[in-house]
């Protein structure tokens, strides 16, 4: 049977062969990526999951999270049994029996206990980026979508976006390192000698002097933030824009303020939209390893942010650990042996894992938002 | 809906005059907007802060370099460490040729060892304990006894778990271990048989020599030839680092004495200034007499002359006679390196003698000077005791390298993907490829760094190693980590921006031009790939130069994957090129920046490589905008 559409399409029929062979060698390429990235995450999963999961109730290695990072021994005792201690218990091992029943002493830095140090870091980092960035991010996307005209100061903001979206990373890393570690004003009765420029406070000992943050969680918030601003700032501004242009009008025509329209008839209804896509942007925030290297990070810290803090507000000028840092030391700073492949690729898939959940949630709930808000 | 308050309403619908609250609100998103503007300033005018003050201080290090005639120095110098260089790859050459015909005799004699070695490193704890037990005058009989039998424990233990032996008989590895299970615990002799292996390998290599006694005395001979230029350098380097460090000292010192009178200038009590202002005067440096250091090394001047045309002379006597027959693949590998090398070195010591005749000390340094030397400097060498070089084209090669490698991969790839996604992918298809390229983008650079560690360099060597992939330039891979191996992981983190941003350009293309393609007959491959494809061409072009930049500022994974050898390829080897490591602007920032003091040259100079960085970047991303505009159109 020679359908109607082949008798149209005489050509066709001919180059079946070659037309099926492009085909596929497309179809080749695509599923090439797709079958790489999916056997490395198997091979992630594979090799982590150990570290994790165990076969024996409750299946989840709580331990393993919510454990301090330390140190890992690994030594013979005297029966010959080879054993592997983080270092607090290795402490207690060795005040016990003594050192004479210590062999073969190893230690492996970072490789033992857990990782609850990475985690809550990356979570406070992330957390006080994303509040920082999207106070200010959904502001400028309000004005670009709300109130802008066609106006050179627009032009002007719509380039500054464009290319804050290209600066690379470690570029963010150098002027935070360069702005909030080094240079941004802070008020205190002792300015440092390397302040910029000090201000005399009025009728007090206290100047403020521009000398910075320290590397600290403030300075390592607020690179991040301004890091993701333009992202935040493109998705708000086309969640806001998809908000049918009806609802304004009709809440201007019964009297209501600029403002109170968008309180009222714009914001709730972008909202959810605006949350779906920063998803996106938390993904990037606790990933990015190079603009926290020198602002916020530590390799190793024994106590979590808040433990021996008179003042709360003191966590916001101490350092914390990240886990795509410590990834970073696990990889670059300690060999490679059977003793530390638990910690690397126990963190690593740890941190895929969540990064999958994000990532997977936050397409799901951008499908979902789309199919609930149709007007 | 809550209802408008009465007195949002009863508001008068013209706005008042000045202060109004609406526009307050209003200025306040406008300044929110402001501030992307603020933030792109800052970077650019903090970049410039730290930066600009690098090329004065790269110059003040250059001049110092020049006045106290290190430079002179590195004339000589250079071409001595390439003649050392020549000189251990022709020893490299012998010693291979000599082992590789002695390979039986090395193996086993090392292998032997291992497994002495192996059980001594596992007993030596005990055997310590033991020593120090014996020392004191009477130990006790028990405490002798718990050690031997600790030892014996030990012992079996160590021989559970062996390096293996395949160039021994089952039978010879017996005897070793049996002889370690044997050896009292205060003994400390290696067992006969393993001194017989090694006195075996002597006489071997005593055996394969023989032949090549000829080859010996000649690479001697060429080993010698530098020994008057040798211990000219190491006089004059004496001297001249002798003036470097009192000028350093000097400049630190001046540096001092003006952040004090800084300080006295800002003191508040006048006790506290003049205090200040005391010290800075006893801080006062003088700037050191280097003038007769600089003329002693000048007056060496026709000495280095000399020992150079010296060595020219001899060494063009002896390259004749260099060449060996050697059997062994690695020798050969080895010595045709050599000989590569040889005719460029000549040249060098044939140019020398004039330059260092017109080398003149009080020739002034210009700033021009440093940017050209930060430009085109060939070498990147910091916290060397000798002099920091900041050259950037080692960092910009590396950086360069890899993304050629990347883009090479991810454009076929990642285009292609987009247009069979876009074009003749089923719906459900599309559901499935896109989720997990997105899901690609999302996962972390230090992620794919920690796997190319981990998993692909270990993989990819071990590919290169196979006999059926020898023929490939740069196969088998010398090093694990290296420009291909990056290239690989940042190609995977760019397909999809390529991917998407290309699928977005096709997915543009107004449904008119195919609609009108497909009527006029054309198949769905013609109608692809001659009207919509070419439609979406510089959108598909803005995709890959947005990956472009991308690749070039990636920061993790070549800090991690690339090897980190601060080193332009060597490009003789063609593509192997493209295997060797190599260092990249992102990565060396990422490195040395947490380690440098802040404001010293080399801080300020990392400065400046991301200065390059980021203009290369807005570049690239310019370029890209222009392009995704011209689609618009």
């Amino acid at each position: 049977m020679i359908s109607e559409e082949t008798l149209i399409r005489k050509g066709t029929p001919k180059g079946k062969g070659l037309d099926l062979g492009i085909r596929t060698m497309f179809a080749g390429l695509t599923y090439l990526i797709l079958f790489v990235a999916v056997l490395l995450f198997c091979k992630i999963c594979w090799d982590g999951a150990p570290t994790l999961f165990s076969t024996k109730a409750p299946f989840v290695n709580v331990s393993f999270l919510l454990d301090k990072n330390q140190t890992l021994h690994v030594f013979d005792n005297p029966q010959g049994e080879r054993l592997q201690l983080p270092a607090s218990e290795y402490m207690a091992y060795v005040k016990t029996n003594g050192e004479a029943s210590v062999f073969n002493h190893q230690s492996f830095s970072y490789s033992g206990g857990g990782i609850i140090g990475p985690i809550v870091g990356t979570l406070l980092l992330t957390v006080g980026s994303i509040i920082i960035a999207l106070f200010f991010g959904v502001s400028a996307a309000i004005y670009l979508s709300e109130y802008a005209k066609d106006s050179p100061f627009i032009h002007v903001v719509r380039l500054a976006i464009l290319n804050l979206a290209g600066v690379p990373s470690i570029v963010f890393g150098l002027f935070g390192f360069s702005v909030f570690v080094l240079a941004v004003p802070i008020i205190t009765d002792e300015p440092s000698s390397r302040s910029l420029f000090t201000l005399p406070l009025f009728a007090s000992d206290y100047v403020i002097s521009f000398q910075g943050w320290n590397s600290s969680l403030m300075a390592g918030c607020a690179t991040l933030a301004c890091m993701i601003l333009p992202v935040i700032i493109t998705a708000s501004e086309e969640s806001l824009k998809s908000v049918p242009q009806g609802f304004r009008d009709a809440s201007l025509a019964l009297g209501a303020t600029r403002w109170q329209t968008i309180r009222r008839s714009v914001l709730p209804f972008s909202l959810p939209g605006i949350l779906t896509s920063s998803l996106l942007a938390i993904t990037r925030v606790a990933g990015e390893t190079a603009p926290i290297m020198f602002t916020a990070a530590v390799a190793a810290k024994d106590d979590l942010p808040w433990e021996g803090m008179s003042n709360p507000l003191d966590i916001l000028s101490s350092q914390v650990q990240a886990l795509p840092y410590h990834i970073y030391t696990l990889a670059a700073r300690i060999p490679n042996s059977e003793y530390t492949q638990r910690a690397q690729y126990g963190s690593v898939f740890v941190f895929l894992l969540l990064v999958a959940l994000m990532s997977f949630s936050s397409m799901y709930l951008r499908a979902k938002v789309r199919a609930k808000l149709k007007w | 809906m809550s209802v408008v308050s009465s007195s949002e309403i009863s508001r008068p619908p013209i706005q008042r005059k000045g202060f109004s609250y609406d526009r307050l609100i209003r200025y306040f998103f406008a300044s929110n907007a402001g501030l992307t503007i603020v933030i792109l300033l800052l970077i650019i005018a903090f970049l410039l802060k730290e930066g600009l003050g690098f090329f004065p201080g790269y110059r003040r290090e250059l001049e110092i370099y020049r006045i106290t005639g290190m430079e002179f120095v590195d004339l000589s110098r250079t071409n001595l460490t390439s003649h050392e260089q020549l000189t251990s790859l022709l020893n490299r050459a012998y010693f291979a040729e000599i082992n590789g015909q002695a390979d039986r005799e090395l193996k086993r004699s090392t292998e032997a060892a291992a497994l002495v070695a192996d059980i001594d490193d596992f007993t030596a704890s005990v055997r310590d304990s033991y020593f120090s037990a014996t020392e004191e005058a009477a130990p006790a009989a028990e405490v002798i006894a718990r050690l031997k039998a600790q030892y014996a424990a030990l012992l079996s233990l160590a021989i559970k778990d062996l390096p293996p032996s395949p160039h021994l008989t089952e039978e010879e590895r017996k005897g070793i271990i049996d002889a370690m299970m044997q050896r009292p615990i205060d003994n400390e002799d290696t067992p006969e048989f393993v001194t017989k292996l090694a006195g075996e390998y002597a006489t071997a290599r005593q055996k394969f020599a023989a032949p090549l006694e000829e080859a010996r005395t000649r690479i001697d001979a060429f080993e010698a030839a530098g020994s008057e230029l040798n211990s000219l350098v190491g006089e004059m380097t004496s001297l001249v680092r002798v003036s470097k460090d009192a000028l350093n000292k000097s400049d630190i010192l001046e540096r001092e004495r003006k952040s004090l009178l800084a300080a006295a200038a800002s003191a508040k009590d006048p006790a506290t200034r003049e205090r200040l202002q005391q010290e800075a005067k006893t801080a006062l440096a003088e700037v050191p007499d280097i003038r007769e250091t600089t003329e002693k090394v000048l007056a060496k001047k026709s000495q280095c002359s000399e020992a150079h045309q010296k060595l020219h002379q001899s060494i063009t006597g002896l390259t004749a006679q260099l060449t060996f027959s050697y059997q062994q693949a690695e020798s050969v590998k080895l010595q045709r390196a050599a000989l590569a090398a040889m005719p460029a070195f000549l040249k060098e010591l044939e140019a020398a003698p004039a330059k260092i005749e017109a080398w003149n000390a009080a020739e002034p340094v210009h700033l021009s000077a440093a940017i050209h030397s930060f430009l085109t400097g060939k070498s990147w060498v910091t916290g060397g005791e000798w002099q920091d070089f900041y050259g950037i084209l080692p960092l910009l090669t590396g950086s360069l390298m890899i993304a050629i490698v990347a883009l090479l991969i991810a454009i076929p790839v990642g285009i292609g993907a987009a247009i069979y996604t876009n074009q003749f992918a089923s719906l459900r298809e599309q559901k499935l490829i896109k989720p997990i390229i997105e899901f690609i983008q999302a996962i972390p650079s230090v992620v794919l760094g920690f796997i190319g560690i981990f998993i692909l360099g270990e993989a990819l060597r071990t590919l290169s190693t196979s006999p059926a992939l020898a023929w490939f330039p740069g196969f088998p891979m010398d090093e694990r980590l290296n420009i291909f191996t990056a290239g690989c992981l940042l190609a995977l983190m760019s397909i999809p921006t390529i991917f998407s941003l290309a699928e977005d350009a096709i997915n543009n293309v107004p449904a008119a031009y195919s609609e009108a393609s497909e009527a006029l007959g054309a198949s769905k491959l013609q109608t692809t790939f001659r009207v919509v494809v070419p439609a979406a061409f510089s959108g598909i072009l803005a995709a890959v130069l947005l990956g472009f930049g991308r690749v070039i500022g990636e920061t993790m994974v070549v800090l991690l994957v690339a090897g980190n050898r601060i080193k332009i390829p060597d490009f003789s080897a063609g593509v192997g090129a493209f295997f060797q490591p190599a260092h990249t602007m992102t990565g060396i920032i990422a490195q040395e920046l947490g380690e440098v003091p802040v404001g010293s040259v080399h801080y300020r100079a990392l400065f400046v490589v991301g200065i390059l960085l980021f203009a290369i970047v807005l570049g690239i991303n310019a370029t890209a905008h222009h392009f995704t505009r011209k689609m618009k159109h």
